[in-house]
């Protein structure tokens, strides 16, 4: 029997389908979206002490100062360029590496520095999914709220991989990108890989000079394919080479490289020109600012910074965020990944983008001084690094040196994948050198290389900024031009909650409109459908049944009616 | 907008429909309560490795806290790490003949060999004496992973038990040729620095340290704080006289509160030659696609649907009596 109940509700249906299609005439109002609504993240770190900022000396050591917002800690300085086996204990409690990350011994050429150095990299993971709670860890951002799922060579640490037991957040040493290692030309250098990932891993030594093979320790080139066998989890190896050439250089895992490499087992390896006396700074935790030069640059340059350029595919990291069980992450990974449908989504300059890059890998540089960059492009496409204000000479290209008198200037560098450029940036104001001071920037050119996860202004942009247009707080002095930059140091930004020009009117003509219905989101409207489908399709089946058996009982009568003695002898 | 009121209108049809059933079945209300119960898996967040709070606090760099008490060597220390090494054990490592002291508990070696949290005397408030001294060897290392799949690091045992006010010696043998971790949560704060008792070696090498356990019966969990390594397996729990709640995910001994899916694989076997396997798998493979999830939600409704079937069992019969 029809239900009339059921007939008005169809009705209502239909009345408020038109109802929805009907225009107003009056536009929704304008939601401004309040600050006070959005988590905030200070500037700079506050975790790191603006004291770290000032030029000092730690056990002997000269550490030159660095105005930015988050300096490196000058204890791992002072521990990278002494070695952790000859600074002082107090010195050593400061870093949080183990006593053995950075062996330096054994003045073989007797010019007064050590020429035998061993360095100890662990792999970690950052942004890994936890079998224990709803959520990540050890988390490392490489914007406010933005925290890929990585993999990353880092300096041997002691103690615990987050910051104490009741956080989440990544042991500073955790970090992206892999160190940067300086080593001396001649130097005796064991890089040593302790594998603390559940995977297995390599080192490939692309660029710097070392034999395919060492009488000791075997294969030396870190491919699975030629030189050794995959670092198992849980082994050790050790890589060592005693580079007769400088330059700019590469170092990453060869295991699953396609892979590998764009989760951030990827760092830059720079050996110096041999120099009397010259105490290197064998590690450069987090890449930028160089604090303590070697001997030759100090002859040439002002200052020194190391750019490391990377790009990662959300959809790689996202697999160690899906999985715990590591045969899945293989799985996924190895089998089911296809780099060829891949498109990157993240953009770093030294493990960070806008505006933590702001932080940690601005080039502060004064009129009139001669800075020496190297860069390295560890993404999987080619970058096109444009500096705002400045053309730069390009002196290197993959650790060798241009001929002098055909180096080139240029204010787009292009760089493939694996590729090391050299540039001397010359502040000199001259119009073609440099065109004045000011807060000028320095990023891809690649619209994309600008963006994070294609949310603008993210990515690998930062800038060089002259003295004069930096603030007390290490970061570029912009209020005076009415700019905030508040809404970048928000997570709502990053997950494209803001919109981003409310605030350059009063009225905020270009903020959003307000919604017209209760919010839900989409999967849980299809889910909430489906189900319901679902529940219709079971009752329909339900009142089918029912039927069925007034079917049945008819049809009984009739087989009865028909077949009347049968019945009775059953029964 | 539109969407939302579609639901409404079907939840409220839907309603009707179901009141228009229970009214058919009036007659036999109370039966057949007990098939909506549904077991009820609990959840132990507390004792997850890691609290899941993001807010961490201010600057609380434990690591300048290791250096104000300089002066106080502790000489009774000497003992604490192993010069012994284990002559089948091939090591790179060099004689272990200086230490470097740091304060009361906190002790490390040139290789970074520490332990911290050591107490060799301090009685629990909860203890009037010791009740035994034991010794318990835990070995750490990719091998114990073996026997649990989709780990990769554990240690030999997943679980140790003491009695109440027990003084314990742990001797922490690293087989592996990294560094791993045994470190203990949750101890009483007034006695061990961060609740914390911590042994760390890179191996093949062995440390031991050594703690008096509380007076109550408590479970502490043990883990590798390196990075994934609690995750991929290398987790335990100490269990003090009768113990108190389990710690989760720990290998073999207690569930994961978050579980991975798994799905059926389309592996080459050597029985694929057989053309009935083959049609199997496709099967198997067609209801594990995701694309297939929609369907199952739809056939999950379509059971609740169903559900209601038990029903008309009773209301059959009546109709029956009526006829
Ligand atoms: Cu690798
Ligand atoms: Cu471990």
């Amino acid at each position: 029997m029809p239900n009339p109940i059921l007939i008005v509700i169809l009705i209502f249906y239909l009345a408020f389908t038109a109802i929805g299609a009907q225009a107003s005439l009056l536009l929704p109002k304008t939601i401004k979206v309040d600050r006070a609504a959005l988590t905030a993240e200070p500037p700079c770190d506050p975790k790191i002490s603006p004291a770290w900022r000032e030029a000092q000396v730690i056990d002997g050591v000269k550490i030159e100062a660095s105005p930015g917002c988050n300096p490196d800690n000058p204890a791992w300085i002072a521990a990278a360029v002494k070695g952790t086996n000859n600074v002082s204990m107090d010195t050593l409690m400061k870093t949080g590496l183990s006593p053995d990350t950075i062996i330096k011994t054994d003045d073989l050429d007797g010019d007064g520095d050590p020429d035998r150095i061993i360095i100890k990299l662990e792999v970690m993971e950052l942004n890994g999914k936890s079998p224990d709670f709803p959520g990540i860890l050890p988390t490392f951002d490489i914007a406010p709220g933005v925290q890929p799922g990585a993999w990353v060579f880092a300096p041997k640490t002691s103690g615990m991989s987050t910051e104490n037991f009741e956080s989440v957040r990544a042991n500073p040493l955790l970090r992206l990108p892999a160190p940067v290692i300086r080593v001396e030309q001649g130097d005796i250098v064991q890089i040593i890989l302790e594998n603390t990932h559940y995977f297995p891993h390599s080192i490939h030594l692309h660029g710097v000079d070392h034999p395919f093979a060492h009488k000791d320790h075997g294969g030396n080139d870190g491919v699975p394919q030629t030189s050794e066998i995959e670092l198992m989890p849980g082994e050790r190896r050790v890589y060592e080479f005693q580079a007769r050439q400088p330059g700019t250089m590469f170092y990453h895992c060869h295991v699953q490289t396609h892979t590998h490499l764009s989760m951030g087992l990827a760092g830059m390896i720079i050996v110096e020109e041999n120099r009397p006396n010259n105490w290197l700074q064998t590690l450069n935790i987090g890449g930028g600012h160089v604090r303590h030069p070697s001997v030759a640059i100090k002859e040439k340059f002002d200052q020194e910074y190391d750019l490391h350029y990377h790009a990662m595919d959300k959809e790689l990291g996202d697999i160690i965020k899906k999985y715990n069980d590591p045969r899945l992450i293989a799985r996924d990974m190895n089998q089911r990944y296809d780099i060829t449908d891949s498109t990157e989504d993240y953009y770093t300059i030294n493990g960070l983008s806008f505006p933590y890059s702001l932080r940690e890998s601005l080039i502060i540089v004064k009129p009139d001084q001669k800075i020496k960059l190297r860069l390295l492009n560890s993404g999987g496409e080619t970058i096109a690094i444009h500096t705002h204000g400045h053309h730069a000479t390009i002196t290197h290209y993959d650790g060798v040196e241009h001929n002098p008198v055909a180096q080139i200037m240029r204010d787009v560098f292009d760089m493939a994948p694996a590729q090391r450029l050299d540039l001397t940036l010359d502040t000199t104001n001259d119009g073609k050198h440099s065109y004045g001071e000011g807060d000028w920037l320095i990023h891809d050119h690649r619209e994309k290389g600008i963006t994070t996860d294609g949310m603008a202004e993210g990515g690998s942009m930062s800038s060089i900024v002259y003295t004069s247009y930096l603030g007390e707080d290490g970061l570029p002095k912009t209020s005076h031009f009415g700019i905030d930059l508040s809404n970048f140091f928000t997570q709502e930004y990053w997950q494209r909650r803001v919109p981003i020009w409310q605030d350059l009117d009063e009225v905020a003509s270009l903020g959003s409109p307000a919604g017209q219905a209760i919010s839900m989101d989409i999967t849980t409207q299809n889910y909430l459908l489906n189900a319901l489908y679902g529940l219709a399709v079971g009752l329909l089946i339900y009142f089918i049944f029912t039927k069925r058996e007034y079917f049945k009982q008819s049809a009984m009568g009739a087989i009865s009616r028909v077949r009347g003695d049968k019945g009775s002898k059953q029964s | 907008m539109i969407k939302t009121i579609k639901i409404a209108c079907l939840l409220s049809g839907i309603l009707i429909l179901c009141a228009d059933a229970t009214a058919q079945s009036a007659k036999s209300t109370e039966h057949d309560q007990h098939e909506q119960h549904q077991t009820h898996t609990d959840e132990h967040h507390d004792h997850s490795g890691h609290s899941m709070s993001q807010e961490s606090g201010p600057a609380s760099d434990h690591l300048h806290e290791h250096n104000k008490d300089h002066s106080t060597i502790d000489k009774t220390h000497e003992h604490a790490i192993d010069h012994s090494q284990h002559s089948d054990q091939s090591t790179e490592h060099g004689d272990l003949h200086h230490h470097h002291h740091m304060d009361h508990d906190h002790i490390m070696d040139h290789e970074g060999t520490m332990i911290m949290g050591q107490n060799l005397d301090k009685l629990p408030s909860s203890c009037k004496s010791i009740s035994e001294e034991k010794e318990i060897t835990v070995r750490a290392g990719r091998k114990y992973a073996a026997k649990f799949p989709g780990t990769m690091f554990a240690f030999d045992q997943q679980e140790w038990r003491v009695k109440p006010c027990s003084k314990v010696t742990f001797h922490f043998i690293n087989e592996d040729q990294i560094r791993h971790q045994f470190m203990m949560h949750g101890l009483p704060k007034y006695l061990y620095k961060y609740g914390m008792f911590h042994l760390e070696v890179t191996g093949p090498k062995t440390v031991s340290g050594t703690i008096i356990v509380p007076g109550s019966d408590d479970t502490f969990l043990v883990h590798c704080d390196i990075s994934h390594h609690m995750e991929k397996g290398m987790k335990a729990q100490l269990v003090v006289g009768k113990g108190g709640e389990n710690i989760p995910s720990i290998p073999g001994l207690t569930p994961y509160n978050i579980n991975d899916i798994y799905e059926a694989e389309n592996l080459p076997m050597v029985s694929d030659k057989a053309e009935q396997s083959a049609v199997v798998r496709q099967i198997t493979t067609a209801f594990t696609k995701s694309d297939t999830q929609n369907y199952l939600i739809i056939l999950i409704g379509a059971l609740v649907g169903l559900l209601s079937i038990p029903l008309i069992k009773k209301i059959m019969p009546s109709k029956k009596t009526e006829n």
